[in-house]
């Protein structure tokens, strides 16, 4: 009997290697077009083609409450024009940016997986520089009649122009969330008297870990307090204003630390775990942009009932977030009819009306049956009434700024 | 063995194609995504005309503080974490021999067994943070005054939830082997050596410990490069920096800036050389393995 | 004293549960309450809420678990018949092969291979994530049947085949049956490492398929820690149920742990 021979499954294999590479390698590359454009204006026809559906909604998923209107309120409200509603949660609104990207390198410039993205900021703009944006369809809308265009939060995203590529959805305003039985009103004043407090207390305070969104503003809002505002970093990017704030940044973080949790030698990974120090206990206070969700927090014993709001005087810091369609997204008139639903008073009512989120929309251009009901929502005593959340609003810095500081805090104040 | 059959498929031929659909997915799987994986490393972008291939990548590692700490931490916690599972295990194991018992024993480290790392991660959260069960244990006692009191024990600088976690489900592990090695007749060995006049020291050494060396070792080496390789656990226990190297290879992916994607294979590509390592050592140790298994 | 000792370990190997246990019924449990302070079924509730992701997560964790258990038992029975009853030169280098991807980290190959995935459209699929899985299970399904064709007694076989008995009816009625334990046992640990697969899935799945480990992930990092132990117990339960059905076909087979600590 002869013997096997030693090639035949090591020459299969190898083969077989090498096949799988050439195929995958060798198909041919479709040209990455620019994106198909969504043609709003003939609204009867976008709900035409949405009707049977399905929106891929790529959206953070950290907040509880919001996931739960979302699934509910927002699911039905497309259910009833037809489109089923696929809410993917992402821990960070940077891996759906990066999927977009990731199909566009791979060639796929139409048949994307990804519909819809609740984003701003930096997001925003990198999806800006590498085209990934489907345009031009948001003054389409029919409830588009509801938003303010002239407002400069509304028609610049972090600094970028948003020429019609996203639509807006929400407002974030910043707010500190402490621990009323912990901390007192005159330690919450302002962003000095917060330290001095965290200084009086070491390890009862601290930010999530950079590029965390909210942890980023925490760091801006410390930028701000010690600059004296926004102000003096204007667009485009100037070099030297930024390392003459920097330079009066960094060592300022850098003695906080010894106050901070852990003393400062590591920081929570995301704004979730540093709600999960709150709620375990651990620290008292810690910063948010959505302030209006900590009643629902508090109402399922998640924190506790002595759970307060304060905004530092210097200002809290506001912006508005939007909802972007890529070019390649498969199911775009679906996601049309979700913006549209976003945008619609009713929606924006109930967003109110659950986590105390501040509408995107101009209440003076909804009915007045609208406004009154606004005016009368009910409000916990854990959340600050509207008024004073937007009372002393500053804006947000250019993306620029905001991708060089995260960048800057890894090297300076992690990295020590 | 081969079949006098009337079939004349030849030997070799009947081999490939029983070996052929298991090949093919180690082939496009494992070995077209470890090149791939390599190549990408080097600049290759697939789909896109302007691959430069240059070894940056490699170069932006070395001078990377956030690798070189990972590498450190990757090695410590694996190294551990596989050093105490298999001394507990083996120390298990032989008590449970001796103090017989045996069906209970089984039924809880099978148990323990069952239990998914991610599972795991959240009883060790749950269990070892400074506002966990035993910090308030230790507050309940008097042992401590606040979580801040309470040693940090997970998101620590040393990895210790991280091995915590392994150790527990790695123990199960190698002690379920050891058990299994101990009885296949080395009871019959130790009484004969004992009869001898060997004391209780020699039976163990020239008796016990070659009779478990074996397959515990080989055992050891898969724990050592499955912690080295997995991401959930590290994560979830670990500190954002220093992270361990499967964190730092996906936080590198994820980066919107696709320059980073290069680094982000090179990781993945070291990673694979430290596991590489094991699998030779670990295809010695089996050489040795006892005959009937493979 | 001995038996102080045993009675820890074996008490140090499931007690960590316990704390997961009591957190699912916890309303409110702060630092530094031993007992939480009161108790809800919230958690519990989440799992059966049709508004939550986990009712469909559990059925695409079950769904693609049998997925890839099936065909990796299909791929590893022919593979463990010729590794386990044929003497062959590249048999080692065949063993080595099968048994790497088990030892190399999945990040990597995954890293890899998913911009080709992305090309083919098997990125976000529930197929993709299937094939994706594959490549850990194989070869634990072929050592697994290794070790068993290795012990099995072909007399079996030559006599059926000389009864008049064709090579499938031989394979169905004479094979199978007499591997009935290893196929067991393979299909078993196959569904048991699918069922925890989490990169994998989060790489080639995208986020858009839902399993319950990618649930858990996200639930384990936020501050709602009764949800995430009620979730915790819906992802632990199956394994423990099956292993345990399973626990006498397991005892002394150390090729088959081999694939238990991989969980």
């Amino acid at each position: 009997m002869s013997h096997p021979r030693l090639t035949g499954p090591w020459l299969a294999a190898g083969v077989l290697a090498a096949a799988a590479l050439m195929v995958t390698a060798c198909t041919s590359q479709s040209s990455t077009t620019a994106g198909q454009r969504v043609d709003s204006g003939d609204w009867d026809s976008v709900l035409a083609q949405a009707d049977g559906q399905t929106v891929n909604w790529y959206m953070y998923g950290g907040d509880d409450t919001l996931n739960g209107f979302i699934a509910g309120y927002v699911a039905d409200r497309l259910a009833e024009l037809g489109v089923t509603l696929n809410q993917v949660r992402v821990t960070d609104t940077a891996d759906a940016v990066n999927k977009v990207l990731g199909e566009k390198q791979a060639g796929r410039s139409s048949g994307g997986s990804v519909d819809a993205i609740w984003i701003n900021g930096e997001n925003f703009a990198t999806g800006v520089q590498a085209d990934l944006w489907s345009c031009g369809w948001v003054r389409g809308l029919p409830n588009s009649r509801f938003v303010d265009f002239t407002r400069p939060a509304v028609n610049n995203d972090f600094g970028t122009p948003v020429k019609g590529c996203e639509a807006p959805w929400q407002e974030a305003d910043s707010a500190l969330v402490y621990d009323s039985d912990q901390l007192s009103e005159s330690d919450v004043e302002s962003v000095s008297s917060l330290l001095s407090w965290a200084a009086a207390h070491p390890g009862r305070f601290t930010y999530p870990a950079l590029p965390d969104f909210t942890g980023s503003m925490a760091v801006r809002t410390i930028l701000y307090d010690t600059v004296g505002g926004p102000d003096s970093l204007t667009d485009p990017f100037d070099e030297d204003a930024y390392t003459a704030a920097a330079n009066r940044l960094w060592p300022r973080l850098n003695a906080i630390e010894h106050s901070l949790w852990r003393g400062g030698s590591t920081y929570p990974r995301s704004q979730a775990a540093v709600e999960k120090l709150y709620s375990d206990g651990e620290i008292d206070a810690f910063f948010t942009y959505g302030p209006g969700a900590v009643a629902d927090q508090v109402k399922k014993g998640v924190y506790p009932d002595s759970t307060r709001e304060a905004v530092l005087d210097g200002g809290n810091i506001g912006n508005v977030s939007f909802l972007a369609i890529p070019a390649n997204a498969e199911h775009s008139a679906a996601a049309l009819v979700l913006a549209n639903i976003l945008l619609d008073p009713e929606t924006q009512l109930a967003l109110y009306e659950t986590e105390g989120i501040y509408p995107a929309i101009d209440l003076e251009r909804t009915d007045k049956q609208t406004q009154q009901a606004f005016a009368d929502a009910p409000r916990s005593l854990s959340v600050l009434p509207l008024s004073t959340l937007t009372q002393h609003t500053q804006p947000e810095l250019g993306s620029d700024y905001v991708t060089r500081l995260e960048h800057d805090w890894k090297t300076n104040v992690l990295q020590q | 063995m081969s079949f006098s059959s009337s079939r004349s498929v030849p030997r070799g031929l009947r081999i490939l194609l029983l070996l052929t659909p298991a090949l093919v997915v180690v082939a496009v799987f494992f070995v077209g995504g470890v090149s791939q994986a390599v190549a990408q490393s080097f600049g290759y972008q697939p789909f896109l005309p302007s691959s430069r291939w240059s070894a940056d990548a490699y170069r932006s590692l070395w001078h990377d503080p956030a690798v070189r700490a990972s590498l450190g931490l990757t090695i410590r916690v694996s190294v551990l974490s596989t050093f105490l599972a298999a001394i507990i295990g083996v120390a298990g194991a032989l008590l449970i021999r001796r103090v017989g018992s045996r069906t209970w024993a089984h039924a809880m480290f099978q148990a323990n067994l069952a239990v998914p790392h991610l599972v795991g991660a959240l009883c060790m959260l749950l269990l070892l943070s400074q506002s966990g069960l035993l910090s308030r244990l230790s507050h309940a006692t008097g042992l401590t005054s606040g979580p801040a009191d309470f040693p940090e024990l997970t998101q620590d600088r040393f990895g210790w939830g991280i091995i915590a976690e392994y150790v527990w489900k790695e123990t199960a592990f190698i002690g379920v082997i050891a058990l299994a090695a101990l009885n296949r007749g080395v009871s019959e060995l130790e009484d004969a050596a004992r009869l001898l006049g060997a004391g209780a020291g020699q039976r163990f050494r020239h008796v016990t410990l070659p009779a478990l060396l074996p397959s515990v070792s080989a055992a050891s080496v898969l724990v050592m490069a499955f912690v080295a390789g997995s991401y959930e656990v590290p994560y979830l226990l670990g500190r954002p920096y220093p992270a361990t190297l499967p964190v730092v290879a996906l936080e590198y992916y994820r980066d919107v800036d696709l320059t980073a994607r290069p680094q982000a294979m090179a990781v993945a590509v070291l990673i694979t050389g430290v596991s590489v390592v094991l699998v030779a050592a670990y295809f010695t140790l089996t050489s040795r393995l006892v005959r009937r298994e493979l | 004293m001995r038996r102080a000792f045993l009675g820890l370990l074996l008490a140090g190997l499931l007690l960590p549960l316990l704390p997961l246990l009591v957190w699912v019924v916890s309303g409110t449990w702060r630092y530094p309450d031993l007992l939480p302070s009161d108790l809800t079924t919230r958690g519990l509730n989440l799992l059966g809420d049709r508004r939550t992701p986990v009712l469909e997560g559990l059925l695409t964790s079950t769904v693609i678990g049998a997925a890839v258990s099936l065909v990796a038992c299909l791929i590893g029975f022919p593979a463990g018949r010729a590794l386990g009853l044929y003497r062959f030169r590249g048999r080692r280098v065949v063993q080595f092969l099968l048994l790497a991807p088990v030892i190399v980290p999945g990040l990597a190959v995954a890293l890899g291979i998913q911009v080709f995935f992305v090309r083919l459209g098997l990125s976000d699929s529930v197929s993709g994530v299937v094939l994706v899985q594959l490549m850990p299970t194989v070869p634990y399904a072929a050592t697994v049947f290794g070790a068993a064709f290795a012990n099995l007694d072909v007399d079996y076989e030559r006599q059926a085949r000389t009864l008049g008995a064709g090579p499938v009816r031989t394979l169905l009625f004479v094979t199978v049956p007499l591997l009935r334990p290893a196929i067991v046992v393979a299909a078993l640990l196959t569904f048991l490492i699918s069922w925890s697969e989490y990169v994998m899935t989060l790489l080639i799945g995208g986020g858009q398929v839902k399993t319950l480990p990618l649930l858990l992930f996200a639930a384990i990092g936020s501050s709602d820690t009764t949800a995430a132990a009620a979730l915790a117990l819906l992802v632990v339960l199956p394994p423990l149920l099956l292993l345990m059905a399973a626990a006498p076909l397991l005892s002394g087979r150390s090729g088959a742990m081999v694939g238990v600590g991989r969980l």
